[in-house]
């Protein structure tokens, strides 16, 4: 499992308030922080119309709108694209928190299954890859986590982590740094760092614009930059509901094709 | 019939009902052209299709989709078969035969898809003409009896084929898929029965078919219906690092020799957004030894009736992202058993939001009288698509 816990938190799933353990940050740890992170990232179920927009190296714009369901505290993952036509009905399904990924080409009507390693593939030439949509315990079972100090970030006070891939661990990413909001432990900002240069800074991504939704607070904007490419994509909630209830059958090659 | 439908569906997008807000109407429009290189000549044609997809979904419960293609062609849409067929085969059809084995590219106005499907809540029923696509495969498929995929082009879609299926979803892991296609007697009609399942990060699935097939003797243009039935199955997965996949198939034949075929692949995405496949093709009826291909085995392949002129073929491709618009690559399609080979470069560039540039090639540079051989010419061909 890689880091994509983070990117799913914005795509389709929420974030559990955890007002009260900001109170206790005299004591916190790391592991602590990483723990409320990921409890926070991952609430019951989630459905979402996103919007992502794509700024190419050229200045152009390419501009999705799909809808994401979430369900089993992120473990299942369905997107459907809305638009545009070009790939609209197209569908990704990821399941054992991105361990399984497949997608359905609705022209053809074919599901063809990814291994792990197309992860690394963009999400339709976006600065999001397969990898980052994906959800699940990444933070703890991919990293290691230690507590860098406080810093205020994004007009909030922050705890600033730096996470260190751990050795047997195929994530895509050699450490992350990351300034959690102390109040809400909403990770506010992340930064990527390369695959093989630990001190190349690969992308960056910054979350604005946090709205309380169904009691949960959620981050209705959200920029990943690539300091590589030059290159960055906005991500938008344009709808969000943490009250649904969605059924087992809609996380299935059936449900994709629905 | 079929200008009772173009009617049909040209209202529905011209004079727009009452319910038409409940009618998703998208497509798209596909200028080609080609232009192709064959015995020291340059030829062009090109296509314009135009698709329009219509989509309802009453409830959740029902779905209706169809979708009408126009196809019209201009340039050099007349092609004979045995120009690219060694000599030493087409020196023995008389001249007055030649015209037997040309083939036309008319323009074509048809009805590709039309389906409803209802859901309940464990299968789905969906009847009509549909998309039938099988298999884990990416350029081959042998458990596919249904389509015959462009090596040119493999992911290119389908025709729709008129058929009853069920969808039946017995747990998370496992499906059952039921499918009748309907001919003119039961024992015509396709048949076909697939359970599907996961095991770890594996997805198998094992199947049978029943289907007719049919077999032409290009000597004296006699064709023969025969009762096909097949076993097969596929799996996908991971394994070290690479995503897997094989797909194979016996197939029994009333009153024909048996034969198998077996796809076994592979890929990788290197960190660089580099990818790279491999598949391995066998099939027992192709000949191994391209002295032995004769008439026949070179125009049900062009008929589509075998998938396959030599037994053995590598399919390897390659692609990259050079730059956010532009992805660039190409593939070899490798005879392993008389060692030609034809190259299709390739180019995707997204010019607009939903517009689309496609650059295809084909380069053979086998020896005459091999699949891949040279005198099959050299094409190069160029596709915008412009979605709505």
């Amino acid at each position: 499992m890689k880091l994509r816990t983070f990117i799913l938190l914005f795509f389709c799933t929420g974030l559990f308030w955890v007002k009260s353990a900001g109170a206790q940050n005299g004591t916190i740890t790391a592991d602590t922080i990483i723990q409320k992170v990921t409890q926070v990232m991952n609430p019951a179920q989630s459905k979402a119309k996103m919007k992502m927009t794509i700024m190419t190296t050229s200045k152009k714009t390419r501009t999705f709108v799909y809808q994401a369901y979430s369900a089993n505290h992120g473990e299942k993952t369905l997107m459907k694209y809305l638009k545009p036509s070009r790939v609209k009905g197209q569908a990704i399904l990821m399941l054992n928190n991105a361990d399984d990924i497949w997608v359905y080409f609705p022209r053809t009507r074919r599901v063809r299954k990814l291994a792990t390693h197309a992860k690394k593939q963009k999400m339709e030439g976006s600065d999001f890859s397969y990898e980052d949509m994906g959800a699940g315990n990444a933070f703890i079972d991919e990293f290691e986590s230690r507590l860098l100090g406080e810093e205020k970030r994004e007009g909030e006070h922050c705890f600033k982590l730096e996470l260190k891939r751990k050795p047997k661990s195929s994530s895509g990413y050699s450490r992350l740094v990351m300034w959690v909001d102390k109040e809400s432990f909403v990770p506010l900002v992340v930064d990527y760092y390369h695959d093989d240069d630990s001190t190349l800074l690969e992308k960056r991504l910054v979350c604005g614009d946090i709205k309380v939704i169904d009691e949960i607070p959620t981050p209705m904007q959200m920029v990943m930059f690539n300091k590589l490419d030059r290159t960055q994509t906005d991500m938008e909630f344009l709808e969000v509901t943490y009250k649904v209830n969605l059924g087992d059958d809609l996380f299935t090659q059936r449900g994709m094709k629905k | 019939m079929r200008k009772f439908l173009c009617a049909t569906l040209l209202s529905l997008l011209l004079i727009p009902p009452l319910s038409a807000q409940e009618v998703d109407i998208f497509g798209y429009f596909e200028p080609q052209y080609t232009v192709i290189y064959l015995d020291k000549s340059y030829y062009q044609l090109q296509s314009n299709k135009l698709r329009v997809d219509l989509k309802s979904t009453p409830s959740e419960t029902i779905e209706f989709g169809a979708n009408f293609d126009w196809i019209v062609y201009h340039g050099k849409r007349d092609w004979n078969f045995l120009d690219y067929i060694p000599q030493n085969l087409t020196s023995s059809v008389p001249p007055e035969m030649r015209d037997a084995y040309q083939f036309t590219y008319e323009d074509r106005n048809f009805l590709d898809n039309a389906y409803l499907r209802l859901s309940f809540s464990s299968f789905d029923l969906m009847v009509g003409k549909q998309q039938i696509s099988l298999g884990t495969g990416y350029a081959f498929n042998p458990t596919d009896v249904f389509n015959f995929k462009d090596l040119m082009d493999p992911t290119y879609e389908q025709p729709g084929h008129n058929a009853l299926r069920i969808d039946c979803q017995l747990s998370c892991a496992f499906s059952l898929l039921a499918l009748y296609s309907p001919e003119s007697s039961w024992e015509e009609s396709g048949k076909l029965l697939s359970l599907r399942g996961r095991w770890g990060h594996f997805d198998f699935s094992v199947m049978g078919t029943e289907t007719q097939w049919t077999i032409t003797d290009y000597y004296t243009f006699i064709a023969a219906q025969k009762r096909r039935r097949m076993v097969g199955g596929d799996f996908a997965g991971e394994l070290l690092g690479l995503g897997v996949w094989a797909e194979g198939a016996y197939n029994f034949v009333k009153e024909e020799k048996d034969f198998w075929e077996l796809v076994v692949g592979s890929d990788y995405t290197f960190d660089s957004e580099l990818y790279l496949m491999l598949e391995f093709y066998h099939h027992s009826l192709a000949k191994s030894d391209f002295r032995q291909y004769d008439l026949n085995d070179w125009l049900r392949y062009f008929y589509q009736e075998q998938k396959a002129l030599s037994r053995d073929q590598a399919y390897c491709l390659v692609q990259y992202p050079a730059t956010d618009l532009l992805k660039i690559g190409g593939s070899a399609l490798v005879s392993l058993s008389d060692g030609s080979i034809a190259f299709v470069p390739t180019a995707l560039y997204s010019l607009y939001e939903n517009v689309e540039l496609t650059l295809i090639g084909n380069v053979n540079v086998g020896k005459e009288s091999k699949a891949y051989g040279a005198n099959q010419g050299h094409s190069l061909l160029l596709r915008s698509r412009v979605y709505f």
